[in-house]
Order: C-alpha cells, then structure tokens, then sequence
C-alpha cells in the first residue's frame, strides 16, 4: 500500500514536471481543444498504466516521448464527443513573455499548422527533430533502423519545408 | 542556413503551455479508463466469441441432433462440436495473450504489430467458424440427397446443390462484409501509419 502511493507521487511529479512534452504532442495531434484534452487524458493513463515498469534506466521524458507519441499515433480514437471549438492554432498563443519575440510567434504559428498536414509518422519524425532527439533514440522509438529513420526524416523534412514555402 | 533552422528556433522558445494540469487533475485523469483502440479490439473480440458461440441457443439442439441422426451424421457433430470447443478455447487464450503483451513502452513498429496480431486472432477464429458453417452445411446436403437419392432426378439434385452453395455464400458473403466494416472503421487510421512505417523497410 505504502509502495503503491510512493510510485504514485513519483508518478504525479515526474508527469507534471514533463507535462509541457505531453501538451506539445497534443498540439500536433489534435486540432482543438476537446481533442488535446481527449488526448491527453489517454497518455496520462497510459503513461500510469506502465510507469511500473518504468526502470529509471533512461530519463523518465526520453521514456514518455515514446509513450505519448505511441499512444497518439497507434492507441487513440479520436472520441465521439468532439465539439468543433474554434481553430487552435489562433487562439493557443495569446499568453507570451515579454522577451518573446514577434516574428517567433508567427513563425511557431505556422510551423504547427504546417505540421498539422503531415501524416501521424511524420508528424512523429518531424516532432523528434525539433525535440532535437539523437538519431538512435528516435529509430528506437518508431522502431525501425538509423538508417531507414534518416532517410525518413530527410523525406519529412522535404515534406515541411514544401508546405512552409511551396 | 536551412530554411527549417528558423522554425525550429522558434520551436525551441515557444512559451510553455498555458492551460497545464495540477497535480490533483492529473492524479484524478490517471484514474480514468482507457478509451484505447486497443480496448475496443477486446471488446469487441470478446463480443464476437460470445456471439457466435450463444447462436447456438437459438437453434433448438434435440430437434437438429434427430435430424442429424436421419440422416447419419450424429457422430460427426459430436465430435467436431468437442474439437469446435478445443479450438474456441485456444483462440480464447491466444486472443487474451496478445491483448495483455500490448504495451505503450514497445517501439511504434512493435506496438502496432501487436495490435494487428491480436485483431487477426479474432479474425482467424472467424474464418474458422465460417469454414466450419460452410462444410456443415455442404455435409449436410451431400447426406440427404445421398439419403433421398432414388427420389430424385438429376434436376432436382442440381437444383438442391446450387441451392446451398448459393445460400452459403451470401450468408458468408454478409457476415464477412460486416466484419470488415467493423474493424476496418476501427482499423483504418493504425493500418495507414503501419504502412507508413514499414514502406522502407520492406524495400531494404
């Protein structure tokens, strides 16, 4: 009992330390608000449902990008209760710093929506990339070989670059 | 300077989420069930073995098995039904086996391999139980008009051939194309991405 309530508030703070990952994923996922919290709710339980068998042989985020994304790409339906809210991409960024620069804001803006046109793998790739993941930890993640994962990300970066600047 | 340089600049100073959890909402959404895909492959699964299994009841057994004894098969149902249940069972364990082994710690390749393992479980245990309809139903009709055979003439038994094929089919026509439906509306988006991911390395 003692043992499950120390895994549990190691859980609460490790998840909510790396939540800001877990919103990213969302963002790129989902569209509106309904479906990133919808999202969100899948990994956190997700997330949960295995962190027993969370070593600590790797950091708990490099252990989460993998679980996240999993469960974003293969695990979740899109649920049935979805409202169409207004566009995301308008309406997430109103709170900034004040060091935060304009033309970033612009930029961010219309990376996601350039994102949001990917398929789910490439979504995934492009994700890692900007994560600035090593290569062997993202062909670990998809589980595919270094090789077949540059060749990927070079495709999906060509894809981007296409939508950012046709 | 790579055009994506810039992007991924803004990326990294993006601010953080403004609609983040506290602890209590996370402990409280860690709670919740899972609405995985994966839970409505084992529903539904589960549903398929209950269904095709309490068919069964429907049908009045003391009336068929007479019936079967006319016609001289009652041996054969006996011991096909005890083999339909052995079968049943070890599609059962392999079906539970598979779902259990899914885990979101896999690598995506690996996650979604299991996925489709665990659905072709249930699907082969379909196939089988259509098989099995189909042969019965052809052993059935091969025996009455073996029984019945001086009664007839050639018409009529090729009549009653095309008959039951022609039922056979459409029945297993119908139900396979509701299976599809089922699991392909389940299964459209995961099987899109898996070929995604495994286009390279069938090519290497």
């Amino acid at each position: 009992m003692k043992l499950q309530k120390d895994l549990e508030k190691k859980f609460l703070s490790d998840f909510e330390t790396n939540q800001n990952i877990v919103h990213k994923i969302c963002r790129i996922y989902t569209t509106d608000r309904n479906a990133h919290n919808d999202l969100f709710q899948e990994i956190t339980i997700q997330v949960w449902k295995n962190y027993a068998k969370f070593r600590g042989d790797s950091k708990f985020s490099t252990w989460m990008y993998r679980v996240a994304l999993n469960t974003a790409i293969s695990l979740y339906r899109k649920s049935t209760r979805k409202v169409k809210t207004q566009d995301f991409s308008d309406v997430a960024y109103k709170i900034k710093a004040t060091d935060y620069d304009d033309t970033e804001e612009v930029q961010l803006k219309a990376l996601y929506k350039a994102i949001h046109k990917l398929n789910d793998i490439d979504k995934a790739l492009i994700f890692l990339y900007l994560e600035d993941k090593p290569y062997k930890e993202i062909s670990e993640t998809l589980g595919i070989t270094s090789v077949n994962a540059r060749v990927k990300m070079n495709r999906a970066k060509e894809k981007l670059k296409n939508i950012l600047n046709p | 300077m790579d055009l994506l340089d810039n992007y991924k600049k803004a990326w990294e100073n993006q601010p953080e989420e403004a609609c983040k959890f506290s602890t209590i909402e996370i402990y409280k959404l860690a709670q919740l069930r899972s609405s995985s895909i994966v839970k409505w492959i084992f529903i539904i699964g589960i549903l398929e073995f209950v269904i095709l299994n309490s068919l069964y009841f429907f049908v009045d057994m003391d009336e068929a098995y007479e019936e079967y004894k006319k016609i001289g098969l009652e041996n054969f149902i006996y011991y096909s039904q005890i083999l339909a249940y052995l079968i049943l069972f070890y599609f059962l364990v392999m079906f539970y086996l598979n779902y259990k082994n899914i885990t979101a710690i896999d690598s995506t390749n690996k996650l979604m391999k299991k996925i489709i393992k665990t659905r072709k479980t249930v699907r082969n245990y379909v196939l089988f139980n259509l098989g099995y309809m189909a042969l019965l139903m052809i052993i059935v009709m091969v025996a009455e008009i073996n029984l019945q055979i001086e009664d007839l003439n050639t018409k009529q038994i090729i009549l009653i051939i095309l008959l039951t094929l022609l039922v056979t089919a459409v029945a297993l026509g119908v139900l396979w194309l509701f299976y599809q439906l089922l699991y392909g509306f389940l299964l459209k988006k995961l099987k899109r991405n898996y070929k995604e991911l495994a286009k390279l390395d069938s090519v290497n």
